[in-house]
């Protein structure tokens, strides 16, 4: 009788383990080292990762920045057009400055991210396909420089998803995607 | 301090406190007999009060119904958290530590005066929270689980949550005092299994609430203007520190209860003391690591971080975590067939003590914690696929996989078992608490599924009152997955009337149920077919069903991590 309310037998380390367990035990061993390497693997090879640089800064730091990236850009519409390749978001209470804001697709820009209160989370999907969708968390007091690559063209719509406030919900933003001239 | 109250701790024992119990054998002494109900019935009014509120939560996310109005909404929310995810479970976790220690080492449970001290501090701890919650008014908001800074909560929510850790590491000291005086009485002799997993969970514990407590004292400070500047990326770390380790704390005691009520009431044996233990062993190294998945989506942690908390280290727990999945059903396999309750591959299971709420609820915390919550908690974990989980429904979904099934089935077994074995009450309403778990495991499982596939499908945010229909300021709309929170909503429904028929069948038990008076009426829990009598050794027993169920586990694992990866690579590119 082997109870787990008893103190084991003398010996307990030494008897031996049952085949299917020693197999299963294999199993669940080579699985876990798969997962570990694809997913550092991936890190070099793949095309999505949540990396990029990040830097200290302070709300009244970032509302500069932002302030003279959109005296440099154009207009169209009621839209930015970023001037080059950066693009500045900021989030706060409760709605997402520097958007709406028109990209061309196959062009790499570096989405510059940071919130002038509290948390928030940026979360972005193409109106003709929800199911491709992202999410990041955006800090106040943090800049992060994500590069980003949009294939497809479209309207794309970023949601606020860490709750701010009860405006929460209104927290709103398009971005869209145009063909490259 | 006379505890007797409606008769319910009036268990009859000998001149020096203790009495045998029928069921486990174990020598029990009064003392911790009499915390152990306390405390578990403290957890019962705590899921009471949550699931009030997982009702009114439901049905405002379910938005054909849309009860709630957005400045109640997460206030309705942050209730249903805290009741539910904090204080059942943790009130319960200390009747478990309780178990563990003093009554599975046969003791009586030491500075009783200290654990009544854990148990006001709590108490009032979880009244402060409640209270400040409920009556949170501009500029503060509900702090939901996380209270993330800089957005801020009442002061007095800060300083309920002190008061309940510190109440919660006062209590666990008993049960550290009564191992500490086990060893020194008998040095050579290890722990049984159950004790040992106990005292696990317990290290887990303390680790996760002092790192609480830390984070807690200093944003208590900010927010009464002591202290300037809240930095949200050192919040972030550090409140994960608690926020997730009271999950693993969930977890490490789950697993415990899984070995102590399949051996209790389904004849299951440890097929390997040698490789349960050094399971938890890897919990105690590893499983705190996993709090980091949290912060796969964020800034201002560093690739390295992210790479060594959730893969390297945090798979070390995952392995183990599958060590127990194959350990725990083979040990009901195996102790099954030694007393000839074999037959063919799934005998063993299929003629199972099904009836018995306590067996089905457990195997259906086991079952289900593995596919819906452990699963997505390793694939959501994983530093790309995050993206895609991060802050939606999905997450939601993974949670309730683990504790609104997992964990709460299994504390649902043992709240049953207590009822017959301590409070020596018979249950009432024999057929309604026998289909109880069957019920609610059916319509919770579908709840589950549901918030993952809104999640992933729909990029459905969470914390979110309403934004299906409706987001204001914009034509946009998540319409699309309206059909599925239909599903959602009615499988809502069913799941929280199933969780109202376990406590009317709890409470009922014990005001109005016929009281146990002898063995015999509490023989339907003793596993069936006696005490073994062979002396073939235990891992000499087939275990063929469960390798065959262990097999399945891993197909669909493979399955869904093959599937988000897909999805995740169908994605624009991002990052370096
Ligand atoms: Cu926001």
């Amino acid at each position: 009788m082997s109870s787990p309310l008893e103190i084991p037998e003398d010996g307990w380390w030494d008897r031996n383990i049952n085949r299917r367990e020693s197999i299963w035990l294999g199993l669940s061993g080579i699985w876990s080292l798969i997962i570990f390497a694809w997913m550092s693997a991936f890190t070099r090879i793949g095309e999505q990762n949540p990396i990029g640089v990040t830097y200290q800064v302070s709300a009244r730091e970032y509302q500069e920045k932002m302030q003279s990236y959109k005296e440099a850009a154009s207009e169209r519409g009621d839209a930015l057009v970023p001037p080059d390749t950066d693009v500045f978001i900021a989030a706060f209470r409760f709605s997402w400055d520097g958007t709406p804001v028109v990209l061309e697709a196959g062009t790499e820009y570096d989405f510059h991210l940071s919130s002038y209160d509290v948390q928030h989370g940026f979360s972005i999907r193409p109106e003709h396909a929800l199911s491709k969708q992202m999410n990041f968390q955006v800090l106040p007091g943090y800049e992060w420089i994500l590069p980003m690559t949009f294939d497809e063209p479209g309207v794309y719509h970023v949601i606020c998803n860490e709750y701010c406030g009860n405006g929460h919900r209104t927290m709103h933003g398009t971005i869209e995607v145009v063909d490259e001239r | 301090m006379n505890l007797d109250v409606l008769g319910l701790f009036d268990n009859d024992y000998d001149t020096e406190g203790f009495r045998t119990c029928s069921v486990t054998g174990l020598k029990i002494h009064r003392s911790a007999e009499n915390y152990v109900k306390l405390f578990g019935l403290t957890a019962v009014v705590a899921l009471l009060v949550g699931g009030i509120f997982a009702f009114t939560v439901a049905m405002t996310r379910w938005e054909v119904v849309g009860l709630l109005q957005p400045s109640d909404f997460y206030i309705h929310l942050s209730l249903h958290a805290w009741n539910l995810l904090i204080f059942w479970m943790v009130f319960m976790e200390i009747a478990i530590l309780y178990v563990g220690g003093p009554m599975v080492l046969g003791r009586r449970l030491p500075i009783t005066r200290v654990a009544q001290t854990g148990y006001v501090s709590m108490v009032l701890g979880a009244l402060v929270i409640n209270v400040s919650i409920f009556l949170t008014s501009p500029p503060d908001t509900a702090p939901l689980l996380t209270a993330y800074a800089p957005l801020q909560s009442p002061p007095a929510f800060y300083a309920g949550v002190i008061l309940f850790i510190v109440g919660a590491v006062v209590a666990a000291l008993p049960f550290f005092l009564t191992l500490w005086r086990e060893r020194r009485e008998y040095p050579n002799r290890s722990l049984p299994l159950v004790a040992f997993g106990a005292f696990v969970t317990s290290i887990i514990a303390v680790e996760a609430l002092v790192g609480g407590l830390i984070t807690f004292v200093v944003t208590f400070l900010w927010r009464i203007d002591l202290i300037q500047w809240m930095d949200a990326a050192w919040y972030r770390q550090m409140y994960w520190t608690i926020g997730h380790g009271t999950q693993q704390i969930n977890l490490a005691a789950m697993v415990t209860v899984w070995y102590f009520l399949t051996h209790v009431v389904g004849g299951a044996e440890v097929i390997s003391e040698k490789v349960s233990r050094t399971a938890f062993i890897l919990y105690l190294f590893f499983i705190n690591l996993g709090a980091a998945h949290h912060l796969m989506s964020d800034p201002a942690v560093s690739v390295g971080w992210r790479i060594f908390n959730t893969s390297y280290a945090f798979y070390g727990a995952a392995f183990a975590s599958m060590i127990h999945a194959f350990a725990i059903p083979a040990g009901l396999e195996a102790g099954r067939r030694k007393r000839g309750k074999g037959g063919g591959t799934f005998g063993w299971l299929t003629n199972a003590p099904w009836a018995n709420p306590v067996f089905s609820a457990t195997i259906f915390s086991i079952i289900l914690f593995g596919f819906l919550g452990g699963i997505t908690g390793v694939v959501m974990g994983q530093m790309q696929v995050n993206m895609t989980w991060h802050n939606t429904f999905a997450t939601v979904g993974h949670f309730h996989g683990t504790v609104a099934v997992g964990t709460t089935l299994a504390f649902m077994g043992l709240v049953f078992f207590v009822v017959r074995t301590m409070f020596q009450r018979r249950l009432s309403f024999g057929r309604m608490a026998s289909l109880q778990p069957f019920f609610y495991a059916g319509a919770m499982g579908i709840v589950v599924i549901m918030m993952m596939y809104v999640g992933i499908l729909y990029g459905v945010p969470r914390r979110t009152a309403e934004i299906v229909r409706n987001i204001p300021g914009t034509e946009f709309s998540l319409q699309a997955a309206s059909p599925l929170f239909a599903i959602f909503g009615v499988f809502a429904i069913l799941a929280i009337t199933a969780g109202t028929i376990f406590v009317v069948v709890a409470v009922a038990s014990l005001l109005i149920g016929d009281r146990v008076t002898g063995p015999e009426d509490n023989a339907d829990l003793v596993p069936d077919g006696g005490a073994a009598t062979d002396d073939k050794p235990v891992h000499a027993y087939e275990m063929r069903g469960t390798f065959l169920i262990c097999l399945v586990f891993m197909a669909v694992f493979i399955g869904s991590y093959v599937i988000n990866w897909y999805v995740l690579t169908e994605l624009w590119s991002v990052g370096v």
